[in-house]
C-alpha cells in the first residue's frame, strides 16, 4: 500500500507541528510561571492589605484615644504649655489677697521629666480663710502651682502677713516634648 | 497565440487548509499572548499596590509611635498635675485643721509651716489652758512637741512651740500610701 503524501500537505503538518510546539514551548517556560507569579503575589498582596488594615483601624483608635485624651485634658496641657508670668500671676490672684508680691523666680531641679520654677511669694490676708480660697483657685488657674513649705503666717495688726515658695511645673523645652500638636494623617 | 481555451488557476501557497490552520495558531496565539501580557501586567501592579501598602504600614507605624508618645507624656502631666493639686488640696485641709485646733483663748502671733513640723508663736492666758486646750491636740499630731513660756507684764505667757513629725514614720506613711 503506497501513502501518496503531497508536498503540499508535508508542508501543514510542519508548520502545525512548529506551531503546536511553539505554544507548548511558550506556555509551559513563561506562561505557567508567570500565572504561578501570579498566584503568589495575588495572595500577598492581600496579606499586606490584612496587615495594612489592621494598622489603620489601631491608628484611628489611637488617634481616637489621643484626641480624646487632649479634650479631656484641654486645661492641663495648656496649663505645661504656657510660660510663668509673675504679673499676670498677681492681677488673677489678687483678689484673694490684700497685697500680693512676686519676689523671685529660680529654676530648680527638673521633676519628673519637667522644669520646675521656685516663686517666693509674700502677701497680706485679712483671714486664713482666704488663703484655703487662694489654694483652690491655684488648681483652677492658668498655670501648674503648688504651693510648698514652709508657709510662715506672721500677725501684723488686722491682718496676716503670709509668705511661702510655690512650684510652677511646666514643659520642659530642652526636650521639645509638647502634647498639644494634633498627628492626624 | 492560445494554446487553451481556459484561464490557468492561480497557485498560491495560502490554500484554505493553510488559512484554517493560520488562523486557528493566530487566534492561539493571540490568547496566549494576551494571557501573558495581562499576567506581567497583574503582577506588575501588584508589586506596585505592596509596595505602597508596606509604605503606608511604615508611616503608620511612625505616627502610632509618636501618638503613644504623645499620650504618654499626657499622662505624665495628668499625673503630675493630679499631685500638685492633691497637695494643694491636702495642704488646704491641714491649715483648716490646725487653725481649727488653736482655742479661742489662746492667740496666735506667729505660724510657720515646715515641711515635717509646725511652730507656733502666741499668747496664752496660763500654762494650763495651753497644756490642754493646744498642747494635747498637738502631740496627738506631732512626735516631739517642745514649748518655751515667756512671762508678759499683765500675766498672760508668750508661748514658742516646736512640733516635729518623726521623719522615718513619715516617711513609712507615705510609702503606705
Amino acid at each position: 500500500m503506497k501513502i501518496n503524501i503531497s508536498r503540499h500537505q508535508i508542508y501543514i503538518l510542519l508548520l502545525s507541528v512548529f506551531l503546536f510546539l511553539f505554544v507548548l514551548i511558550f506556555s509551559f517556560s513563561l506562561l505557567i510561571p508567570e500565572g504561578k507569579n501570579y498566584r503568589i503575589k495575588r495572595v500577598e498582596l492581600k496579606k499586606a492589605q490584612q496587615e495594612h488594615d489592621k494598622y489603620k483601624n489601631f491608628h484611628d483608635e489611637t488617634l481616637d484615644t489621643l484626641k480624646n485624651l487632649q479634650s479631656k485634658n484641654r486645661t492641663i496641657i495648656t496649663a505645661f504649655d504656657r510660660p510663668f508670668s509673675p504679673k499676670r500671676f498677681e492681677k488673677q490672684y489678687k483678689s484673694h489677697f490684700s497685697s500680693l508680691r512676686i519676689t523671685k523666680i529660680n529654676r530648680v531641679a527638673d521633676e519628673e521629666g519637667f522644669s520646675v520654677y521656685e516663686v517666693n511669694t509674700t502677701s497680706h490676708i485679712a483671714s486664713p480663710t482666704n488663703f484655703y480660697d487662694f489654694l483652690d483657685a491655684l488648681n483652677k488657674g492658668d498655670w501648674i502651682i503648688g504651693v510648698n513649705f514652709p508657709i510662715k503666717f506672721i500677725r501684723d495688726s488686722e491682718m496676716i502677713r503670709s509668705s511661702f515658695t510655690m512650684k510652677v511645673y511646666e514643659n520642659n523645652r530642652n526636650k521639645k516634648s509638647s502634647a498639644s500638636g494634633s498627628s492626624a494623617k | 497565440m492560445k494554446y487553451s481555451y481556459i484561464k490557468p488557476r492561480k497557485k498560491t501557497p495560502f490554500t484554505p487548509d493553510v488559512q484554517l490552520i493560520v488562523t486557528f495558531f493566530s487566534m492561539t496565539l493571540i490568547m496566549l499572548f494576551s494571557t501573558y501580557a495581562f499576567l506581567l501586567f497583574k503582577n506588575y501592579t501588584f508589586d506596585q499596590d505592596r509596595q505602597e501598602l508596606i509604605n503606608n504600614k511604615i508611616d503608620l507605624q511612625e505616627s502610632i509611635d509618636k501618638m503613644d508618645q504623645k499620650i504618654a507624656y499626657i499622662k505624665q502631666q495628668k499625673s503630675l498635675a493630679e499631685k500638685v493639686f492633691t497637695q494643694n488640696i491636702v495642704l488646704k485641709d491641714s491649715m483648716a485643721n490646725l487653725f481649727d485646733l488653736v482655742p479661742q483663748r489662746i492667740t496666735l502671733s506667729r505660724a510657720e509651716l515646715l515641711n515635717n513640723g509646725l511652730i507656733l508663736y502666741g499668747i496664752t492666758p496660763s500654762k494650763d489652758v495651753y497644756n490642754f486646750m493646744l498642747l494635747a491636740p498637738l502631740r496627738s499630731i506631732f512626735q516631739k512637741t517642745y514649748t518655751s513660756f515667756y512671762p508678759q507684764e499683765n500675766g498672760w505667757l508668750r508661748f514658742v512651740s516646736t512640733n516635729y513629725i518623726n521623719e522615718d514614720e513619715n516617711e513609712e506613711l507615705e510609702s503606705e500610701n
